[in-house]
């Protein structure tokens, strides 16, 4: 089976990288970590490495082209021979957007006749290998060029709205939150699902815990996510996500956790969360959260999330359903409660949980474990 | 503004104000001694904002134990500490 090479994730603030050369050819065999390519943002250049052994069967994008983290970069198979797999154009990732959804393969062969995916009529909103081979044929083109180093055609741009406007060039912070956004409508297959729960349980423990340590900073919604870790420890697959038809379940539990800062809506992440303590992990939290509100998260700190937590009780909002962030299968959502009851949330990928899991975690979450 | 514990206390409480006015909460009665998360006025992000702020105005990196009640628990005892932290006090 064909497997594909994502582009990485260098930080947090990059959903879009520049694929900056490839070091293998089509065609040519390659080992387990080698280094096929490299990527960069701004910041850092990133070796993209091969996470099996394998013949380069494709391209999908090519050097000096900015594409899509989480994207296929190229890739891979067991033979060199074997057929690259049908895939739509979201996880390609180019920039910018089509009617029709395409598919990696079509979007290659379509690079290899110099054609434009415009110019192929979908068949019942797709653009497949079928379709362009149809397009082919009836327009003299057949045959495609094997064992070519191709690179995707590019996509057309959108269409501006007939009523007068400008266009504003997005934030970092913008285009991580259109990626985000974006890779929980291509990607997950997300579902909702909420319990309602006595608050009173949740706020002795915090006030307790919070006078015993002598806190400056209320300890509820930390000790709530430390919970959550505790619980996607026992879970692993409530800490996992969803890649080549199989459930990725991590081997640490990164707790990311939104903070809204001015403008700026991050996800600061508490990376390996499974090995602290409570008040490690309050601290720990504390730390990235503080940074964030200083806009001075570290690379480290702003990217790799595993499981999300996410309240909208500061804005009183007493229900919300959170985008997953990439990568992820569980978002938790906390929101105000309304005399002492509150509502406990999470999206989730449906591909990788059942309502029923997600309910489970979150009656678990509803109060603090007993001691 | 020079450093002295009324103009910190001053400026620390106009950033506390500022704060709270994000999520509706007006802050203007703010006392010095009152124990500002007891206050209900700012929410434990706003908290992070302002101890952000803190350290960037101040220019005193906090370590993590160092946020505590007892520390940065009011108008006062913020001031205080910045005049600690700089050998001031």
């Amino acid at each position: 089976m064909a497997t594909p090479i994502h582009v990485p994730r260098i930080n947090n603030n990059d959903d879009e990288v520049k694929i900056l050369a490839f070091d293998v050819a089509v065609g040519a065999k390659v080992m387990a970590e080698q280094i096929v390519g490299q990527v960069e943002t701004d910041k850092a250049v990133l070796d993209v490495t091969a996470p099996v052994a394998g013949y380069v069967l494709g391209f999908v994008g090519q050097p000096e082209e900015v594409v899509k983290v989480g994207s296929v970069m190229l890739w891979l198979g067991e033979t060199a021979e074997e057929a690259i797999p049908e895939i739509t154009s979201d996880a390609v990732g180019k920039t910018g957007s089509h009617a029709s959804q395409i598919t990696a393969k079509a979007k290659i062969m379509l690079a290899q006749h110099g054609l434009q995916v415009e110019q192929i009529p979908a068949v019942d909103g797709r653009i497949t290998v079928e379709v362009v081979e149809r397009y082919l044929s009836q327009h003299g083109l057949v045959g495609t060029k094997k064992g070519a180093n191709v690179a995707a055609a590019s996509i057309p741009t959108e269409t501006l709205p007939e009523v007068s406007g400008s266009q504003v060039d997005l934030t970092r912070e913008e285009k991580g939150m259109a990626a985000t956004v974006a890779w929980h409508r291509d990607f997950a297959v997300p579902g909702y699902i909420e319990i309602e729960y006595d608050l009173a349980h949740w706020a002795d423990y915090a006030k307790r815990f919070q006078e015993d340590k002598g806190l400056l900073m209320p300890p509820l919604l930390p000790l709530m996510a430390s919970r959550l870790v505790e619980i996607a420890r026992e879970v692993p697959r409530l800490n996992a996500t969803f890649v080549g038809n199989k459930r990725y379940e991590y081997d640490s539990v990164n707790l990311g956790f939104t903070i809204q800062a001015g403008e700026s809506l991050y996800l600061a992440v508490v990376r390996n969360a499974q090995e602290l303590d409570q008040l490690g992990f309050v601290n720990s939290l504390g730390d990235v959260l503080r940074r964030a509100a200083g806009h001075n998260l570290r690379e480290s700190e702003a990217s790799g999330a595993t499981i999300g937590f996410s309240s909208m009780e500061r804005w009183k909002v007493t229900r919300h359903i959170p985008i997953l962030p990439p990568h992820t299968a569980l978002m938790v959502a906390h929101a105000a409660g309304q005399g002492g009851r509150g509502v406990l949330g999470a999206s989730y990928d449906h591909r990788v949980l059942n309502g029923g899991q997600v309910v489970a975690a979150l009656k678990k979450l509803a109060q603090p474990k007993k001691d | 503004m020079s450093l002295n514990k009324e103009n910190i206390e001053t400026e620390i409480k106009a950033k506390i104000v500022e704060i709270a006015a994000q999520t509706g909460d007006d802050a203007s009665e703010l006392a010095v001694d009152d124990i500002i998360p007891a206050t209900g006025l700012i929410d434990s992000t706003g908290l992070l904002e302002l101890i952000a702020w803190y350290e960037k105005t101040y220019q005193i990196p906090l370590a993590q134990e160092e946020i505590n009640v007892d520390n940065l628990g009011s108008l006062t005892r913020m001031a205080e500490f910045v005049l600690r932290k700089k050998g001031l006090l």
